[in-house]
């Protein structure tokens, strides 16, 4: 197996404060969706956040093509080819989409290259091309998903993040955002999501990671991980399952 | 009509000057989240470097104000990894700055104090006591010029803050802190340059501020009540709103002057404030503050 990004057994937490991940490790495969799942305060958001650089990793590796990440600032993993898109969405909303795509292509050096990227992406999401010159705080919860999940791909990342990109969202337009990333990794992008969902998120992944009190409980192919009786354990409670 | 055209010219002037003195304030805010209370002792320092300039060599002040604009934006450079740098992590940095800023407001006075003493300092260029006549109306050049150059230099910090790249970083840290370092920007260096150039401003409008208004250290407790109000009724962190403020405030100001009288002029700042407090606490061009 080729992996793309290994994480190894990393502790990490904010600030001072106690350890949220303890023993955490995921595996992830190029060109996959993969999907976190776990109970509220599992340390799923945590994990992503780890491995972008915006906490430090006290323990164990975050290893990204064969090179240790651990102790990079996130503008630096960012270079590296790896996009974290958080759960607010993290977008300028007194810009305007086309100035939020500017954004995104911040570490372009190359102006010209940039702007053909924004102008292929305006193309492909017809829904920003006709909102290109409007604030990005005043389109819907969808149109903002969408926005943020389209930035990423000016820098053409190998990896992009995505925290809850469902959250707030209605279902129609939850599957919507799923398509993109699905279309995203047959493009070779490579998409690891936390889903608070977890039928939903394993349902539209190919690999499955079970996260719970800041530990992996195990990974494997979606549909698997979907099948895995230990998950009904973890959700429903489950000896009346088992 | 044309004690209403006269009143009105005067004020727009002043208001240009006094935009420029609280725009420094208000990208400093909007950035780096850094009520900065020493910014008027700031402006005072640069005022000193004109003043010292004029009457040591000669040089006009409005020739020396990149001068004193560089000097101050290298002494923000300092202060910002001095004060700023270790704290920007945490969770009550902006409460934080507050005292921090008004330790270094006294201290700066004090120095200023030590080394120039108390006394009422302006800078006299040909200008600052000439006016042009126009028919009846009289227009006093150097607040004229001031006011000119002022807003010429809002100007190009509008057209470099929309247009260029360090520009869009800038915006995009003062929008959302955590999306901008998230799609590669090095928050720390942007925070750093914005302070610098917020800085540079307080020493730019000190060049211009020393030939309009008399200056002594301790005269900054009587501006940054004035900026203050500029900057909350502008919305803090909008240098748009900082200009419009400026001028609105500064022209009603004039008028209360005028036909009041003018001890209750300087008034009309701190009254706004209270009202705008009231009334409208995210200024006009601020956002809404978020529910907790």
């Amino acid at each position: 197996m080729s992996e793309l990004l290994q994480v190894t057994n990393i502790t990490a937490g904010y600030g001072d404060g106690p350890a949220i991940l303890d023993g955490a490790r995921l595996t992830v495969e190029p060109g996959k969706v993969h999907c976190i799942i776990g109970p509220n305060g599992a340390g799923k958001s945590t994990l992503l956040k780890a491995i972008c650089g915006m906490l430090t990793i006290r323990k164990g590796d975050v290893v990204f093509k064969g090179e240790r990440l651990n102790g990079l600032r996130p503008d630096q993993i960012l270079r590296k080819g790896i996009c974290f898109v958080p759960q607010e969405r993290a977008l300028f909303p007194k810009m305007t989409v086309r100035e939020n795509l500017r954004m995104g292509g911040y570490v372009l050096s190359d102006t010209k290259l940039r702007d053909r990227r924004i102008d292929e992406i305006l193309e492909r999401f017809p829904v920003l091309r006709e909102r290109a010159d409007q604030h990005a705080g005043t389109m819907s919860g969808g149109q903002q998903q969408t926005l943020a999940m389209a930035r990423t791909l000016i820098v053409k990342p190998d990896i992009v993040m995505l925290d809850e990109p469902s959250l707030g969202l209605a279902p129609k337009v939850v599957q919507e955002m799923f398509d993109i990333m699905k279309m995203m990794s047959q493009e070779g992008v490579t998409v690891l999501l936390v889903e608070q969902n977890a039928l939903m998120g394993l349902k539209n992944s190919d690999w499955g990671v079970v996260l719970d009190l800041g530990r992996t409980l195990f990974e494997g192919p979606a549909e698997a991980v979907l099948a895995d009786p230990r998950i009904q354990e973890l959700y429903l409670g489950g000896r009346k399952v088992a | 009509m044309t004690d209403i055209l006269q009143i009105l010219i005067l004020g727009l002037a002043l208001g240009g000057v006094i935009a420029l003195m609280g725009s420094g304030l208000s990208l400093v805010f909007g950035v780096m989240r850094i009520v900065n209370l020493a910014h008027p002792s700031l402006i005072i320092c640069g005022a000193y470097v004109s003043y010292w300039a004029f009457k040591l060599w000669g040089l006009d002040p409005i020739v020396t104000l990149p001068i004193a604009a560089l000097i101050m934006a290298a002494i923000g450079v300092l202060l910002y990894r001095l004060m700023f740098e270790s704290q920007a992590k945490s969770a009550r940095y902006s409460e934080m700055t507050v005292l921090l800023t008004f330790a270094l407001a006294m201290i700066v006075e004090g120095f200023l104090g030590a080394a120039f003493t108390n006394t009422q300092r302006v800078t006299s260029p040909d200008y600052a006591t000439d006016a042009f006549f126009i028919g009846s109306l009289f227009i006093p050049k150097g607040q004229l010029y001031a006011g000119c150059v002022s807003l010429a230099i809002i100007g190009a910090l509008t057209l470099f803050l929309n247009y260029s790249r360090l520009g869009y970083a800038i915006r995009a840290t003062t929008q959302n802190r955590e999306a901008a370092e998230l799609l590669g920007v090095n928050v720390n260096l942007i925070s750093m340059i914005a302070f610098a150039i917020g800085i540079g401003l307080a020493g730019a409008a000190g060049s211009l501020v020393s030939f309009v208004f008399s200056f002594f250290p301790a005269k900054q407790w009587e501006w940054i009540a004035m900026l203050m109000s500029v900057v909350v009724l502008g919305g803090m962190g909008s240098v748009l709103g900082t200009v419009v403020a400026a001028l609105l405030l500064s022209v009603i100001a004039a008028f209360v002057g005028a036909w009041v009288g003018a001890t209750w002029s300087t008034m009309t700042f701190f009254l706004a404030l209270f009202v705008i407090l009231l009334i409208r606490p995210q200024g006009l061009f601020g956002e809404k503050p978020e529910l907790a």
